[in-house]
Order: C-alpha cells, then structure tokens, then sequence
C-alpha cells in the first residue's frame, strides 16, 4: 500500500466540482469542529457525516479502507489503555488495581469514532483534488507562504528519500546486513541516517539552484484559477453549519 | 553569445575548480564540453547562469554579465540549464505546473502560459501529459520533462548537464534527436563523447578547471589525448 495520495486520480464528484478554497475552509472548519467532541452522541454522528462525504465524494473504497484499517491498528494500544484510565461511572470489572468503568468505555469509543471522522474527513478532502491545487487554495486562504511552499517540496521529495533509503536497505542486505540489537547495528542505522540527511541537504541544493535558474523569486505561482459559485457558498454554509451543530449539541450535554 | 575570460572560481573550502577558463561560443553553436570528474564542468555552468557568484567583467552570456545583480535577474529568461538530475529539477507536483513554473515567474499573462507550456511539451513529444507526475515518469520521460520547463522560458542559450545520464538506449536516441532539433545556441557538458559527436559542431576539452585544447568533432577520435585526461575515444 501507498501512502501517496496523487497515485488516486480525483474522481468526479459534486464535491470536487466545489471551488478548492470553499471546501478546504469547510473542512478545515469541519474538522477542527469534530476535534472539539466529547460526547459519544455528537461524535457518532460527526463519523456519520464524514462517511457520507466519503459516498458523495466518491472516494475510492478499497483507497480509504487501506488507511482506515491502519489508522484503527495504531489505535488498538489507545483504545485498550483508555477505559481503565476513568474512574467515574459505574465500575463493570475490577481486579486489583485495575477497573474498568462505563464511562471509561464511552471515552473509548468517543475517541475511536472522533479519530475514524477525522481522519475520513481529512481523506475525503484530500481524495477530492490533486495536492498542488489544494494547497494553492491554502495560500489564497491566507496559509503561510513558506509553510505551502514546504509541504509542496516535502510531498515531492519525500517519495525520492523514501526511494533512496530503499535502495540503501538493499545495499546493505546483500553485505550481509541484518536488523539486531547490536552496537554495530545501531552505528549503521546511524551511518545510514546520517547519509540520507547529507543526500537531502544536496538535493535541497540542487533543487535550489535548478529553481533560481528559472528565475523563482520566492513565490510560487499557479495557473489554477478559483471561482467562487453559488453552490460553493451553499455547500460550505451547509458544512459549517452541521458542524456548528454537532459542537453546539455536544456543549448542551 | 557566450563569453567567458579567464574565469578563475574556488570553492569555500579553497578547492580552484575553474582556472582560468577562456571559451567562445558564438549564436547557434551546439558545443560539447567534455572532461573527466571534477574538470570543472559543472562550476563552469553554475557560473554561467548566475547561481555561482563569478568576477565581474569574466562572464558574458547573451550579452549579459552574471555578477552584476540587475542583469544576472535577467538571466533565467536568457539562459535555460537542463541539470544532471532531472528530479532536481522536477519539484512541482505535476509536469504541467512544473513547465509553467518559469514562464509564471517571468510574469508572464496565463493564457501564453498556457501557450508555451502545451508549445513546450509538443517540442519533446509529451503533448497533453500536463497532468501526470513527476514521480510516476521514465528516466527519459523526467529529462524530456525537464528540458520541456527550460524550452517554456524561450531562452537563447541552453545549457545541458550531462544530458544521457540515466537514460537507456532507447532514451538516449530520442534524446538526441530532440537536440538536434532544439534552436538557438547550445552548450553540451557530457562523458559520453558519442552523444556529444553526433550533437555538436565543436569540443571544449577540459581539465582540472583549465581548458585543455578545443576543436572540431575529430579530436574524439584522439585516442591519447582522451585516454589522458580520462575518456574513450568514440
């Protein structure tokens, strides 16, 4: 599996029709508001709305499935941990120092279904337009220009770091090199660490120069134009606020 | 069109890596510039397209001298440099925005943006890849990519960096047929002397950051003198 979201070509869909700028302030407004619950209710129906955008954007489902079933394995530890760190409600089980509660467990599903519409929110979002025109509807959103700049640079790069420390494993497989607890298995990783970083600061050199050659002036500019429609309006006012409701819903209890 | 004198560089840490480099390359000339390792060929295009700081009055490239700051802003739409590695030079997401990231930046209006990016992709037969990325192409797909988003600027002057790098047989044909079909004055740094015979007029032989001798095509076939300076005839 890939992490690479631009090996998913963006399907069409009412939401990638929407202008970039709307819809990435609607679900950034969408998300930071999903970030707020606390409440099992608010939230079950904040995962409802996420996997909806999901159906409406015609996100490809084995594309999602891949990611959420990772994001629920690195959940696995937090979602045992946390109903034993409550201790209001009713005790359901106890032994010694251990005690589970009903409170305890709502916490745990909360959070499990908080992070599943977070992260689909966020997938949705990501799924619905090619990076580069994402991030350029950042910058007219008033984003940092450095901070758009260094996760554009970042997506690219990363996959060729990625690459070369591939090719290094490799390297070092057929000397003989096998993963242990060892101190010559740790200087290696070091070693191999060290490299990758001198390799990405010459590449950041390189990439430097080949940009001032084409005369880059600190701005990145784009051919991507935005416009702004009714239905632009109509589907971020709509987001926001069912948003709004679920925080105001989740304040009332 | 390009006019260097006595050009002397060093590196911070006091490596000379051009020592007094005197060439001449006149409007419409395809040129190689061939060496070993660490003849200086790189520094000497560095300098020429303004990213290394030369002395004043040493460099002049399309009528324009890289030290002075007013006229080395200039450059970028005079001087085109295709680098050794593509994904240096391949860092927008896509290959259209890539193409487009020079002609953005010399202000130019959108739709001859547009223009020269479709004109530029057609010149190295990539017509309508706009879309695809740069992670998903070929070796030779990145260099014609690449060489694409220099062509986009209209410049006078290319400057090629070990263009075969990296490129199978196949890769390293069309490469030259693109060359050959590329205008304006061309500037050919390489290794592979059969790439350079059947793209240029001429040869710059260096080393160790001096000019070692310059002619027609046919010193390539100077078995001593190559085997000297660490080449093969061809």
């Amino acid at each position: 599996m890939s992490l690479n979201p631009e090996h998913l070509a963006p399907r069409d869909s009412i939401l990638a029709r929407r202008d970039a700028r709307w819809r990435l302030a609607a679900f950034a407004l969408a998300i930071f508001g999903t970030a707020l619950l606390r409440t099992p209710g608010p939230s079950a129906a904040a995962l409802c709305l996420a996997l909806l955008f999901v159906w409406i954007g015609r996100v490809p489902g084995r594309w999602y499935r891949d990611r959420i079933t990772i994001l629920l394995l690195a959940l696995i530890p937090f979602l045992v941990v946390a109903p034993f760190t409550v201790d209001r409600g009713e005790r359901l089980w106890e032994w010694r120092f251990l005690h589970l509660t009903d409170v305890g467990l709502l916490f745990a599903v909360t959070l499990a279904m908080k992070t599943v519409a977070l992260v689909t929110l966020a997938l949705t979002l990501l799924s619905s337009a090619p990076l580069h025109v994402t991030l350029a509807a950042a910058r007219k959103l008033g984003v940092p220009r450095l901070l758009v700049q260094l996760t554009l640079l970042t997506y690219r790069y990363v996959f060729l770091l990625l690459d070369e420390l591939g090719r290094l494993r490799i390297a070092l497989r057929v000397r003989g090199f096998r993963n242990a607890m060892t101190a010559h298995a740790y200087r290696t990783v070091g070693q191999v660490t060290g490299t990758l970083l001198v390799r990405g600061s010459d590449r950041a050199e390189h990439v430097a120069q080949a940009m001032r050659c084409r005369g880059f002036d600190g701005h990145f500019h784009t051919l991507i134009a935005f416009r702004t429609r009714p239905a632009d309006v109509l589907m971020f006012v709509w987001i926001v606020g069912v948003a709004g409701g679920l925080v105001a819903w989740d304040l009332c209890r | 069109m390009i006019d260097v004198r006595e050009l002397r560089f060093a590196y911070p840490d006091g490596r000379q890596a051009l020592d007094g480099v005197t060439i001449h390359v006149t409007a419409g000339e395809s040129v190689g510039l061939i060496g070993p390792n660490g003849a200086g060929k790189t520094t000497l295009f560095l300098c020429l397209c303004g990213v290394l700081r030369a002395p004043p009055g040493s460099i002049r490239v399309a009528g324009l001298d890289p030290a002075a700051m007013s006229e080395r802003k200039q450059l970028p739409s005079h001087v085109g440099v295709v680098f050794q590695n593509p994904d240096d030079q391949l860092f927008s997401s896509t290959i259209g925005e890539d193409v487009a990231f020079g002609p953005l930046n010399l202000h130019l209006p959108a739709d001859e943006v547009r223009k020269r990016v479709s004109e530029a992709l057609d010149r190295v037969g990539m017509t309508g890849q706009d879309d695809r990325v740069p992670f998903h192409l070929s070796g030779g797909e990145k260099r014609r990519a690449a060489i694409a988003g220099v062509l986009a600027m209209h410049p006078e002057v290319l400057l090629l960096d070990e263009p075969s790098m990296f490129l199978d047989p196949r890769g390293r044909r069309e490469l030259i047929r693109l060359i050959n079909d590329l205008p304006g004055t061309k500037l050919i740094a390489s290794h592979d002397l059969a790439l350079v015979r059947d793209t240029c007029s001429r040869v710059i032989l260096m080393d160790s950051g001096r000019v070692v001798t310059e002619g027609k095509t046919e010193i390539l076939k100077d078995a001593a003198l190559m085997d000297e300076h660490g080449l093969e005839a061809v």
